[in-house]
């Protein structure tokens, strides 16, 4: 093998992984720099990144009857206001947050006894919820959507917390993820627990729960980015209440009853959305890689 | 027998949930096939096969079924080779690696409804930058001339690129010779750099020596090398790239609900979205939920093919 540096070779593999940076990029600068930009800027491509800045009037707030002065302002923050101000946002990312926290905790209070149940005490039929476990693993999850509607709407759920909530309380990927950890916990550490005079219940949550922390970490990163990012369910869930939207449906339908010019306030909007877990995952990407990509340890 | 008591109580909610949530619904969507079930309606009747039938018969199903496995045939290999060859090369780079690999994983972490809208925004024919740029080029000769292949005596009026020039550029996601393989474009920028970052992990795992032993056998170039070592020692990373691109694949719904729905003329019409406008806008569950068994056919099939060949082939270990 040449011991000499090929800098001709180096170079161009630069160049190649460059280019693909750039179309990669592409979609994220273009919502950056719309959130920051006048519609007229929008519309004809100009002003670079951050466009010209120069005072706009928005002409809404003319119209409902305040002074020009006061309607009067720099184009990111007219966009970032109206992202604010026009549709519910702050609601969405609050439903956000409180569905996807739900869901986790829901998925680890349920994964936790089960999967230390499967890998540290014997009962009768073990393997066969075992056998449950890894069948259900097959079941994508698009797969049971509609039957899933059908019993949430025929209960009078739809629109509800609820109707977010329920279908995802049980992570049966959780289960097995957390029984494989279990497995390679050492049986001394409960066999000692168990002589100090703790119960089942107390080992599950004082001595299991502590050893699973990196585990269930990346458990975390897993579980929140699918349900943040998750359009599908909501989508069908909820239909009307816009008070129970989560971030990416309340986007749509920022998109839907879009009029003509208001481009800046809804990639404002989108640029609100995307911003947490980009943001988080740029701070500690080794950890939010070995999250997302946690379905590739099966 | 305390503890035999314990786990009855920490296995029960699970295994209910189970059934209630995951198994039920997949028998019940089974059941729901064989009726013409809506919401609303009192009661509903068993219509047999007729819903297969009809999936077999009316031409937009035919559409979708060509839709999807199109769509499938885009962007799994796209993505695979992709991911491979920007983890081969970033695995060979002396430095700056860890930049482009933040860079190809963000959009597997952005929320894709939200960066599907700014695709929409830079593919839109009027405003967006994609056909500006492209416009652009033509008043510029040595783009023009290289891309109409001008330089090498194509006629250029007979490129694309050339044609393009003369009349328009096309409106991508409004073309129904173009929308589908503009959301195989999004598909793939989306899902490439989670094949990237499984290659990476896999590619770590592989000896050293191999490469040594491969450069004595006479492999003295890194492309002779990646193909007698690197590519064989991937196998059950292949196996599992390709299962888990597939199954995502023939889930495409969120791209396609908020550019396309399916339009135009359902040169999108992809199976989960039809599930969804079937099941949901069009209150027909029975249709729906033979989509769904059919779905569930199809990607059951693609995760045995993937135990089968786990079984099989790919142990080198």
């Amino acid at each position: 093998m040449n011991a000499h540096v090929n800098w001709f070779g180096e170079t161009m593999k630069h160049a190649f992984l460059l280019l693909c940076s750039i179309i990669v990029i592409l979609p994220f600068y273009l919502m950056l720099s719309y959130s920051f930009k006048s519609p007229v800027e929008i519309e004809t491509n100009t002003g670079g990144f951050f466009g010209a800045q120069e005072m706009m009037v928005d002409s809404k707030c003319v119209k409902s009857g305040r002074p020009e002065a006061e309607c009067t302002m720099r184009p990111i923050i007219y966009n970032y206001t109206a992202a604010f101000s026009e549709a519910p946002l702050l609601r969405y990312l609050l439903n956000g947050v409180i569905v996807t926290l739900s869901i986790f905790f829901i998925q680890v209070l349920v994964a936790l006894p089960c999967a230390y149940a499967l890998s540290k005490l014997r009962f009768w039929g073990r393997d066969a919820v075992f056998g449950m476990v890894l069948f259900c693993l097959l079941i994508p999850v698009h797969a049971i959507a509609l039957p899933l509607y059908v019993m949430l709407a025929n209960l009078g759920l739809t629109n509800t917390y609820a109707a977010l909530i329920i279908p995802w309380t049980i992570s049966v990927f959780g289960i097995f993820l957390m029984r494989q950890f279990f497995m390679t916990v050492p049986d001394d550490l409960i066999d000692a627990a168990r002589m100090d005079g703790m119960s089942e219940f107390a080992i599950v949550w004082r001595v299991m729960l502590p050893t699973a922390i990196p585990a269930l970490l990346a458990f975390a990163i897993f579980s929140v980015v699918a349900h943040w990012n998750d359009y599908y369910w909501p989508r069908i869930v909820i239909t009307g209440d816009r008070d129970l939207m989560t971030p990416p449906l309340g986007l749509r339908m920022f998109k839907s009853d879009l009029d003509g010019d208001e481009y800046g306030p809804m990639m404002a909007a989108a640029t609100v959305i995307v911003t947490p877990l980009v943001v988080a995952f740029l701070l500690a990407q080794r950890r939010f890689i070995e999250g997302i990509t946690l379905s590739g340890m099966k | 027998m305390q503890r035999s008591h314990a786990s009855i109580w920490f296995v029960a909610p699970a295994v209910t949930l189970m059934i209630i949530l995951l198994i039920a619904p997949v028998m019940v969507a089974g059941a729901l096939s064989f009726t013409n079930y809506s919401l609303g309606n009192p009661s509903f009747d068993w219509v047999g096969l007729s819903n297969y039938e009809a999936l077999l018969k009316f031409s937009s199903y035919k559409k979708m079924f060509n839709a999807s496995l199109t769509y499938v045939v885009i962007v799994v290999p796209l993505s695979v080779a992709l991911g491979l060859g920007a983890a081969v090369l970033i695995q060979s780079l002396r430095f700056g690696g860890e930049f482009y690999k933040t860079i190809f994983f963000l959009p597997v972490m952005a929320t894709l409804l939200a960066m599907a809208i700014a695709w929409e925004f830079a593919l839109h024919p009027i405003v967006g930058v994609i056909n500006d740029s492209l416009r652009y080029g033509c008043d510029i000769s040595w783009m023009y001339n290289f891309l109409t292949g001008a330089w090498y005596g194509v006629d250029p009026a007979s490129s694309w690129y050339g044609s393009s020039c003369d009349q328009f550029f096309p409106l991508w996601l409004g073309d129904r010779q173009y929308a589908l393989g503009t959301i195989a474009f999004i598909g793939t920028w989306q899902i490439f750099g989670f094949n990237m970052v499984l290659y990476l992990a896999g590619i770590t795992g592989i000896p050293r020596e191999l490469y040594a032993a491969a450069a004595v056998d006479g492999a003295d170039s890194a492309w002779k090398r990646f193909w007698l070592v690197t590519w064989p020692m991937l196998g059950p990373t292949h196996v599992f790239v390709l299962t888990i691109t597939s199954i995502r694949s023939f889930q495409v719904f969120d791209t396609v609900e908020a550019l396309t729905r399916g339009g135009p003329s359902k040169s999108t019409y992809m199976m989960v979205y039809a599930m969804y406008e079937k099941g949901v806008l069009h209150n027909l569950l029975g249709l729906g939920s033979a989509i769904t068994v059919v779905f569930l056919v199809f990607v059951l099939a693609i995760t045995l093919t993937q135990v089968y060949f786990v079984n099989r082939r790919v142990h080198y270990s």
